[in-house]
Order: structure tokens, then sequence, then C-alpha cells
């Protein structure tokens, strides 16, 4: 959604095309990422000629401020169709940063990798908006990722496993 | 205006900009290079959505108020004591990555 496209796309922005084919995931609801998304892959193409670049949606899984015991609710029903897509994707890395939507695709990422189909890494980079506290998602992903990645020296102090690297976005 | 879908173009002919404090808001304007002064309604938002903004300030990149002091900010205020915002180095991110997937 909005604010986290706008920063994942920043954080695509220096990758090399070794990171390729992209496949990004939405949250049903969302309008205004898929635009950015493709601006974003249109002016990369420009650059590189082979990109290659996927765009796939699943339900939304948690409103703003929506409760905790709905949200695991709507989170599994998002994982409906998160986890075929994935095993589908099969990704060999993935990068989130924060929205609802990337908790049902970790989760399944790490069931896939449990099973023994597909063992993903899992990097996530909490928004630059949190500069005390973690999202939720960021509380979740925290003891799930591979690298936890924080922007503020504060939150590194608070969570000692995360990765600080400063202001990425 | 209502709503616009972007503010690109008014930020970039501003001298000044006043906002709520909302991420987006705050970064764009800072990334502009333009001064802001940030508006805190404490009862209107989430105390993680004012987290950037307290930090930015405490970080000298903003001027704070809330509503009732605005007016007093305005009179009073010395933009001359804001210090730039430098950008975000995504490229670090980059190198960082690089490192962990393999390619060096």
């Amino acid at each position: 959604t909005g604010g986290h496209t706008t920063e994942i796309l920043r954080l695509l922005s220096r990758l090399s095309e070794s990171y390729s084919p992209r496949h990004y995931i939405l949250a049903d609801s969302d309008e205004m990422s898929e635009a950015k998304i493709r601006s974003f892959e249109q002016k990369r193409a420009e650059t590189f000629s082979n990109s290659q670049f996927t765009l796939d949606r699943i339900p939304r899984s948690r409103e703003v401020r929506q409760s905790w015991s709905s949200s695991v609710v709507t989170t599994l029903y998002s994982m409906l169709y998160s986890l075929p897509l994935t095993y589908k994707l099969k990704p060999d890395l993935i990068l989130c940063n924060g929205p609802g939507t990337c908790v049902p695709v970790c989760i399944s990422a790490l069931l896939l990798g449990l099973l023994g189909i597909k063992r993903a890494i899992i990097v996530y980079v909490e928004s630059i908006c949190r500069v005390e506290t973690l999202s939720l998602s960021g509380k979740i992903l925290y003891y799930f990722s591979d690298y936890f990645i924080v922007q503020w020296p504060g939150l590194k102090e608070k969570y000692p496993k995360s990765v600080y690297l400063g202001r990425i976005v | 205006f209502r709503f616009k879908d972007s503010l690109a173009q008014d930020l970039r002919r501003a001298d000044l900009v006043i906002s709520h404090a909302g991420a987006g808001s705050c970064l764009e304007t800072l990334e502009e290079g333009k001064p802001l002064i940030v508006v805190i309604n404490e009862k209107l938002m989430d105390n993680h959505q004012l987290e950037l903004a307290k930090q930015l300030h405490r970080d000298g990149h903003v001027l704070c108020c809330n509503c009732s002091t605005l007016v007093e900010t305005l009179r009073s205020m010395d933009l001359s004591t804001l210090k730039p915002f430098p950008p975000g180095q995504p490229e670090k991110f980059a190198l960082f990555l690089d490192k962990v997937v393999g390619f060096q």
C-alpha cells in the first residue's frame, strides 16, 4: 500500500539486474501501488533490456487498526491465496517492508521451506516511519525473517538481532 | 483543493510548507529541500505516526507546533535554524543484499 510501495521501490532502485524476475504481490484493495510499480518497471526496462516482472494480488490480510483476533482470521484467509502463489513462484528471496500483505506471504514461504519444497531468504526492512516501535508485521517477522533491517539506531538497540544500515530509502 | 494525485509541483514552487505529521508529507517536503512546519494533533493521530515527526524535530529538520500555537510559531520562526535533510542511501541496501545472497 501507498507509502510502503514507495519505500520498497526505492529499496529496489539500486539493485542490479541479477535480482530478476521480480514478482510483486499486492493487496487486492490497493489501487495506487500498481501504477507506481509499472512506472518503476517501465523506467527499468529502458536501462536493462531483459527486465522482467510479474504482479499478483491476494486479499488484504489486515485493515489499519483491525483487532488482533480478527486479523488472525483474515490473515489465514489471505494464506489460501498466498500459499499456492508462493508455491507457484518459488522465490529465492523475499523482500518486504511491513504492509499486512507480507505476513501471509512470508508464512507461506516458511511453510514451503519446512516442507522442503523451497527455501527462500526472507529480508524484512522496517519502514522509515518506525523510529521507536516496530509495526505489527515487524514484531512478527523479527523472529521469522533471515535479515531484519531497521532504519533508526533506537530500534537497533531495542532489537539487537536487527541490522542497521542507516536510512536506506 | 481537495485531493490531487501529486503535490510535487506545488511543493517545488513553495517557500514554506505547513503540514500534518504524516510521514509521506514530511519526507516528500524535506527531500525537496523546503522548510517545514509540522502541526501535531495528538487527538487525531496514532502514537506511532508521530514517531517520525518527533525524530525529525529532535534532529532539527522541522519545526513543530500544534493547532493553537501555529500562528505564534509563524510569527517567531527562524527557518535558518533548520538543518538540511540528507537523502537516504539505497545503495547501502544493495551492497548488503548482494553480500547476503552471494552476488559479490
